[in-house]
């Protein structure tokens, strides 16, 4: 399996998403730092929650951008090549390849938005002091409060992540893949603000588009050995 | 011999079309399999089914005396393969697309890459991305990539596609080494009659799904292959000398003057004297082989009055 994930790191090259990644981190804080400095007097965050949830909307979006674009690279791209026909001539387990290709799409999209939460979080520590970005100074027993909870909405949005996979496969197009994610993850981070609440807000959406693209995963998992490639 | 590839009564259904129906064939060890057949015959589903990629409908495949279930994958190590279209990751260099593909299989040896690569005449240009080479390029690094761990068995799906005719030959003598020096058994599908001629040891002729036909070369040059083209100026009266005095029974009109003799017993000064005493001008005599082109051709053409 370890084999597996390092040959499609290699075949894909994966490591030259992680300029992607930092590129992602950097516009992300810098966007929500100017507007919290360009608000001026009336701020627009009244404290750290206030921001993070702001933030995390966006970090969210990205992503799941993000790894739906690596989802059309590793699986939409293979079936769209041919090269899947290549690949399924190789004395290896079909599950176990289409497995590994699933969980580096999962591993990207939970590790790249743990890592950018925590990127922003730091800087955040660092700079509301100089900048003030908002008034309320932040506490780092606050800012650990979160991890849990951090965890579990990264885990779902993995889960999400993988929903791309459906509307990729039915013509092998990575343009409806990346499509879909858009809309995806537009629309359950869709509102910010104090009245009206964001679908990801209320518990049981992302759980069930969570277990939604779990399914889906495990579908294709599932009839990789069944289905004729012609 | 030992069959390496066994096939029964393989039946493929397309959403209810039959595309191949109850193929029988063995491929015995150290041959090349030449796969004969018009566009759509069902070469291509036949050996996609052979490496799995294709799920029979009904029917049993034996790969080196091992039944194929769906979910068989460890024979696929001893099998190297063309599939259509050679397909390559696109982005990566000749080089790392082999390299790839070794460490997939799992066969490490060193310098096996630059040797394939040089087998197939691509050394120089190994670090140029795919999207950078011909088709008749990726034909060739196909082959290299085919053979470079050295599988036990070839399967080869219109390998010479695209390639120039120097390729060809190259490819041919490849072919030929392969199985001469290092015993592979080479299953090889074509349209182009002459290039399969020149180098299998049998043939199966596939025509609408169905195998018409398995024979090896040996036999059909044996077989009806030689006969006797006469140009005359009087086809009718040709025929009644040829079956009333000569008793000549297997014969074929070309057109109205020339015929052709399949039997062997009755010699050419034989018939030219016949025809002479009766008054029928021979313009000309020759001995003649047909062809496996000519065979095919039949062959197709006979299944056809049959659909």
């Amino acid at each position: 399996m370890l084999k597996l994930l390092r040959l499609e790191w290699k075949k894909n090259r994966m490591a030259s998403y992680f300029k992607g990644l930092i590129i992602c981190i950097v516009g992300i804080l810098v966007a929500v730092v100017l507007m919290a400095v360009g608000s001026g007097d009336e701020q627009m965050f009244q404290d750290y929650t206030d921001f993070m949830s702001l933030t995390n909307i966006l970090i969210r979006i990205v992503f799941i951008i993000f790894s739906s674009v690596i989802l059309s690279r590793l699986v939409i791209d293979e079936y769209k090549n041919k090269t899947v026909q290549l690949l399924f001539t190789y004395p290896l387990k079909r599950k176990k390849v289409m497995l590994a290709k699933l969980s580096l799409v999962f591993g990207f999209c939970f590790f790249s938005i743990i890592i950018a939460t925590l990127t922003i979080n730091i800087a955040v520590y660092f700079l509301n002091p100089m900048m003030s970005l908002f008034e309320t100074p932040v506490k780092i027993q606050g800012m650990i409060a979160t991890i849990p909870s951090t965890f579990i909405n990264t885990f779902m949005m993995a889960g999400v992540s993988l929903i791309p996979l459906y509307f990729g496969m039915r013509k092998k197009s990575t343009a409806s893949t990346i499509t879909s994610a858009v809309l995806i993850g537009f629309l359950i981070n869709a509102t910010v603000g104090d009245t009206s609440a964001s679908l990801f807000q209320f518990i049981i959406v992302p759980i069930i588009m969570c277990l939604l693209g779990l399914m889906i995963g495990y579908l294709s998992y599932y009839k990789v050995d069944k289905v004729d490639l012609t | 011999m030992e069959t390496v590839i066994q096939i029964h009564q393989l039946s493929k259904s397309f959403k209810g079309v039959e595309t191949v129906s109850k193929v029988n064939m063995n491929v015995k060890k150290g041959e090349i399999y030449g796969f004969l057949g018009p566009n759509g015959a069902g070469k291509t589903t036949i050996m996609k089914m052979i490496l799995n990629l294709v799920k029979p409908t009904s029917g049993e495949i034996k790969i080196l005396n091992q039944p194929i279930s769906t979910t068989s994958y460890q024979y696929l190590s001893k099998i190297g393969s063309i599939i259509e279209y050679p397909e390559f990751y696109e982005r990566l260099t000749a080089k790392e697309n082999l390299e790839l593909h070794c460490d997939y299989i799992g066969v490490y040896e060193k310098g096996a890459v630059e040797e394939a690569l040089d087998i197939v005449g691509l050394k120089g240009v190994e670090h140029k991305k795919i999207h950078e080479f011909s088709l008749g390029m990726k034909q060739r690094l196909g082959i290299a990539r085919a053979i470079v761990t050295k599988p036990e068995i070839l399967i080869l799906d219109e390998p010479i596609n695209g390639l120039d005719p120097i390729g060809i030959k190259d490819i041919r003598e490849l072919l030929i080494l392969l199985k001469e020096e290092h015993g592979i058994t080479i299953l090889i599908s074509s349209h182009i009659v002459s290039e399969v001629e020149s180098i299998a040891d049998t043939i199966g002729i596939l025509h609408h799904g169905e195998l018409l036909k398995e024979v090896r070369m040996e036999d059909i040059r044996k077989e009806n292959m030689e006969y006797l083209e006469i140009k005359i100026d009087d086809v009718k009266k040709t025929i009644h000398v040829l079956e009333n005095k000569l008793g000549i029974r297997k014969y074929e009109i070309v057109n109205q003057h020339c015929i052709r003799i399949f039997e062997h017993d009755i010699s050419q000064s034989q018939i030219n004297k016949e025809l002479i005493l009766n008054n029928i001008a021979v313009n000309g005599i020759e001995k003649q082989q047909q062809h496996l082109e000519g065979y095919f051709l039949n062959l197709i053409n006979g299944g056809n009055q049959f659909a």
